[in-house]
């Protein structure tokens, strides 16, 4: 019966963002999406920025992670997000200002020939919380 | 009587002074149980790490990382003291810089270059006036440090380090022991020392595992490194945080201290005056009543 289940944990540097029993939890690792269930072989990744889903009976949680690292072994899943924010408590209000504010940014750049790293990885993360919050 | 007068407005503006610093006072001592809480809440993410390091370590071999290889000769050395952006702590601020001054005194004396990174108000505005090379000052860090602005402090020293530029990376910070002592602490932040990232698995509990490492062990390494030396400045920046609170805590129940020792010599000091006031106004009547009857 212990090995129906893993145990996932998510941690940013601030706080743990959740921990508790899953069927399956899928992430986006930077060679592509991927799906731990119990008892997958031990594995360490590197996180893209996206979405986090963790499959527990018929419920879903919708996590959304800024880059970080996967490791799981002995049916423990660990997330060590940059930041990781719950689908329900990301404010969607100040993820939409910050998308507005960086688009504008962009176009701007863009209008002067300018590349503007930063700004698109901000973008991408509003974007990515966004998608993540309309889930949950 | 004018000098009891003097003494009365004395009394009244020590008592204001009480007033503010038992506030701030108070206002430490609910700060500082928070940032102890941030503190354990980063914990299960540094220990974490730590862990999956040494997987990683195990798998790929030591010294397989440009953060982790000492450089042949140390010639430039950086030291980054973590200050408060705030006074009235005691001497919170002058424990580290003086720590920092004597690390300086002993590189330079072995022929190194010594620069400052600084962090902190007190710190970077000490340091320029004293005259030292700095290369950065961060000044804008709130008493709630993030994961980004631990970032934006440790992205130039690895940079440099990885350049070349730089073969050697301290950090000073204020070790939060309890709420009653902070300990200035040194840290050798880079080169990363081996037996930090190994060996730590009796801390852990955790057996190690041989993982399979998506793309390769060591890409996942070069990836992790840097986020690791984040992870050890976040902590110092936390740990000075909350010794912030505790130093500060301290300092003003000393001000508060005494001040309401102050308070009760000039009072005593007031009574007395007045009372002597009132006794040479009596002797003179009795003595003009006395005059009278004589006459």
């Amino acid at each position: 019966m212990a090995d129906r289940k893993l145990l996932c944990e998510v941690v940013s540097p601030e706080n743990i963002v959740y921990s508790g029993e899953a069927d399956m939890v899928v992430a986006l690792g930077i060679e592509g999406e991927l799906g731990i269930m119990p008892q997958h072989i031990p594995i360490v990744t590197p996180l893209a920025l996206g979405e986090l889903r963790i499959f527990n009976g018929g419920q879903r949680e919708f996590v959304a992670v800024l880059g970080g690292y996967l490791e799981f072994r002995e049916n423990k899943l660990t997330i060590l997000a940059d930041a990781a924010e719950l689908s329900h408590e990301i404010d969607i209000a100040r993820a939409e200002a910050k998308r507005l504010a960086r688009e504008q940014e962009i176009a701007e750049a863009k209008a002067s020939g300018k590349m503007l790293l930063e700004a698109e990885v901000s973008l991408r993360k509003a974007l990515v919380r966004l998608r993540v919050a309309q889930k949950g | 009587m004018s000098k009891a007068r003097a003494v009365l407005s004395r009394i009244k503006s020590v008592e204001s002074t009480r007033q503010i610093t038992k506030t701030m006072e108070m206002v430490a001592t609910a700060k500082i149980k928070r940032a102890q809480s941030r503190i354990e809440a980063a914990r299960p993410y540094a220990i974490k790490m730590v862990d999956v390091l040494n997987s990683v370590a195990q798998h790929v071999g030591a010294g397989s990382h440009p953060l982790l290889e000492v450089h042949e000769e140390t010639k430039n050395v950086v030291i980054i003291p973590v200050t408060s952006n705030r006074g009235l702590c005691g001497a919170f601020n002058m424990n580290i810089l003086r720590r920092a001054e004597a690390i300086y005194r002993e590189e330079t004396a072995q022929g190194r270059e010594v620069s400052f990174v600084a962090v902190g108000r007190k710190g970077a505005g000490y340091l320029r006036f004293a005259g030292y090379n700095i290369i950065a000052a961060h000044t804008e860090f709130t008493d709630r440090p993030t994961f980004i602005e631990a970032t934006a402090v440790a992205d130039q020293v690895v940079e440099m380090y990885e350049e070349g530029s730089i073969d050697k990376v301290y950090i000073v910070f204020n070790h939060f022991k309890s709420a009653l002592e902070q300990k200035p602490t040194t840290h050798q932040l880079l080169p990363i020392k081996q037996e930090e990232i190994s060996g730590g698995e009796a801390e852990t509990g955790g057996t190690s595992v041989e993982h399979e490492f998506e793309p390769d062990a060591v890409r996942v390494l070069y990836d992790l490194l840097p986020r690791y030396v984040n992870t050890v400045v976040l902590r110092a920046l936390m740990e000075s945080a909350a010794s912030e609170h505790a130093a500060r805590r301290i300092a003003m129940k000393n001000a508060t201290d005494s001040a309401t020792e102050m308070i009760e010599n000039l009072t005593r000091w007031y009574n007395r005056a007045r009372q002597a006031q009132i006794t040479q106004e009596i002797a003179e009547i009795v003595g003009g009543a006395n005059a009278l009857q004589e006459a």
